[in-house]
């Protein structure tokens, strides 16, 4: 009974989240949703038992993705052209044939992931009790032994983002001095 | 199942006799009702202990610094002046509540609430003893880095709320510090979480003992540096003087909070105290033994086996005793936070980020890697059991 509350709890935070995000009209209260709904995302991890997924999701996240986007619409100066006095008149309207069109098609494709994933999961019988158990030391080992190869490549990959994020940042000298 | 304390409870017989009897008074099986109360009553009394901890913060805050500069600090109400943050809070409560007119209302609203939600969600893996802490995760340290970057949001978002441009600067300078000096914090945690071989609070404080030569702080001279790294960071993460660029009162009037009247700005303050004490704690936890108490007294077993007093008094007493040696840890932590805060000046927003970047963060990460090489090459061995030996082998050679 405990689960389920705690379920249905994670989904009710994930779901308004997600809609609130969706039809909140301010870039910056969105993200606050954003927040919300990604909170409820790393309930419902703790929910089906991966607790170091759940907590990933909080570090990542919340701690890292939502402070950026934060930062990037405030520094882009995305709020003060939109917003005016009277609320937020001067979004341009989104609901054009473009988009449709591109929204029709990501929604053919995710629905057809999704259902891939769903066909497992309907197939394989409800177990009992949930049984709670640490996953922080499986992960561990399978990422250093089956997985290597995968988690050397993202370490690349994020050391290639780290690299380049210091090439950007760095000053340029301009030899105007001598 | 995490070690708990409704775990900490389940282990005595009459746990269950109260589990039974209460479960033929309602009908059903209580034991989920009787989790939920234990619960309940644990959240009640760290909450309220901890808020009372912050409280007492801003009373030692100017007692302290009061000493330093040779003042008297609070000396009215009360014995010493200790229940000035009773008046301050029932100050703050009867302030105007002002929400300026430009305001972002939702975000202003919810910033401190934030600020709170983030610290008060740390307390449920502070590992305050072996059988009285809330819950003791597999990922404890994990999920302590990762609902503690909430007070960045919030922050962030009260400076941004408030439509000020001194509250935006500080906002901003808050965020931004906060996110870098994750950096160097998290990777001395991973330093230590390398040498004790797991995430959770149970797992580091038990890989140590009770006295300073077990502590991880002298294990090696890497958890040292690591030691050092670690509390530099907190200090710039709870926004702490020499740190407190957010809050720069010459040059930003009061940054995030300058407009946030009454409790709203009472929320932040309190909150700062609160980190201040979570944090303290997890170093201490992390390096200086946590709850560890000497000659077993913590899990009972001298009170037990020589003055043969029942376990669970015997326990009772242990965990209590646990719960001094962490607050007292804590605590003289929190007393050299205050004193860092009142004797160095502020540094420059520049500096601060040249700290971060160049120093502390290259340090925290050949530091991880020391860490490693030391674990690889001593199997994990102090460097006081590697002087041991060194002294039990030349004695042995001297052929004494």
């Amino acid at each position: 009974m405990f689960d389920q509350i705690l379920f249905i709890l994670s989904a009710v935070l994930t779901m308004g989240g997600a809609l609130a995000v969706v039809f909140s009209r301010n870039l910056m209260h969105a993200c606050v949703f954003l927040l919300a709904c990604l909170f409820g995302v790393a309930g419902l991890y703790a929910t089906l038992n991966a607790d170091f997924l759940a907590a990933t999701q909080l570090v990542v996240y919340a701690g890292g993705v939502v402070i950026l986007m934060l930062f990037a619409v405030m520094l882009t100066g995305g709020v003060q052209s939109t917003v005016n006095k009277f609320g937020l008149e001067k979004i341009p309207g989104m609901g054009n044939t473009k988009t449709y069109t591109a929204a029709g098609l990501s929604v053919i494709i995710i629905s057809f992931v999704l259902f891939k994933i769903l066909k497992n999961a309907v197939a394989i019988a409800p177990k009992g009790q949930m049984v709670y158990e640490s996953t922080v030391e499986k992960i561990g080992t399978l990422l250093v032994s089956d997985h290597v190869l995968a988690f050397e490549l993202s370490s690349i990959l994020l050391l290639g983002a780290l690299v380049g994020a210091a090439v950007i940042a760095r000053p340029r000298h301009i030899k105007d001095d001598v | 199942m995490n070690n708990t304390i409704v775990s900490y409870f389940a282990q005595f017989e009459g746990f269950q006799e109260v589990v039974t009897k209460l479960s033929e008074v309602v009908g059903f099986n209580a034991m989920s009702l009787v989790t939920f109360i234990i619960f309940a009553i644990a959240c009640v009394v760290v909450l309220g202990a901890l808020a009372t901890v912050g409280g007492l913060g801003t009373y030692a805050e100017r007692k302290i610094s009061a000493d330093l500069q040779m003042r008297q600090g609070p000396n009215r109400v009360g014995p010493f002046g200790i229940l000035q943050f009773l008046a301050d809070g029932v100050k703050m409560m009867m302030k105007e509540d002002i929400i300026p007119r430009h305001a972002d209302k939702l975000t202003f609203n919810i910033a401190p609430l934030l600020c709170m939600l983030g610290v008060m969600a740390t307390f449920a893996v502070l590992p305050f003893s072996s059988g009285f802490t809330m819950t003791d995760l597999d990922v404890g340290v994990f999920y302590l880095i990762g609902v503690s970057s909430l007070v960045g949001v919030g922050i962030f978002l009260g400076g941004y709320s408030s439509n000020s441009k001194w509250s935006m600067l500080g906002g901003m300078r808050g965020a931004s510090q906060i996110i870098s000096y994750e950096v160097p914090v998290t990777l001395s945690i991973l330093a230590i979480v390398l040498m004790a071989g797991g995430l959770s609070f149970g797992t580091i404080v038990a890989a140590q003992g009770a006295w300073p030569h077990q502590w991880f702080v002298l294990h090696n001279p890497f958890t040292m540096i690591a030691f050092v790294v670690l509390f530099i960071g907190i200090l710039a993460e709870t926004n702490r003087a020499p740190f407190d660029l957010p809050e720069a009162e010459s040059e930003l009037v009061s940054g995030y909070h300058t407009e946030f009247t009454g409790m709203r700005f009472g929320f932040f303050a309190l909150a700062e105290y609160m980190e201040v004490f979570v944090v303290c704690g997890v170093v201490a936890a992390l390096f200086l033994g946590g709850y560890n108490v000497p000659f077993g007294l913590g899990e009972g077993t001298f009170l037990i086996e020589s003055l043969h007093v029942p376990a669970i008094h015997a326990k009772g007493v242990g965990q209590l005793l646990q719960v001094g040696s962490f607050v007292s840890k804590t605590l003289a932590l929190y007393y050299v936070v205050i004193w860092i805060r009142w004797t160095l000046p502020r540094l420059r927003v520049d500096h601060l980020m040249t700290l971060c970047w160049k120093y502390l963060t290259p340090i925290a990460l050949f530091n991880l890697v020391g860490c490693a090489l030391w674990m690889y090459f001593f199997q994990g061995e102090s460097m006081w059991q590697l002087l041991g030996h060194l002294g039990a082998s030349a004695g042995s050679g001297g052929g004494h």
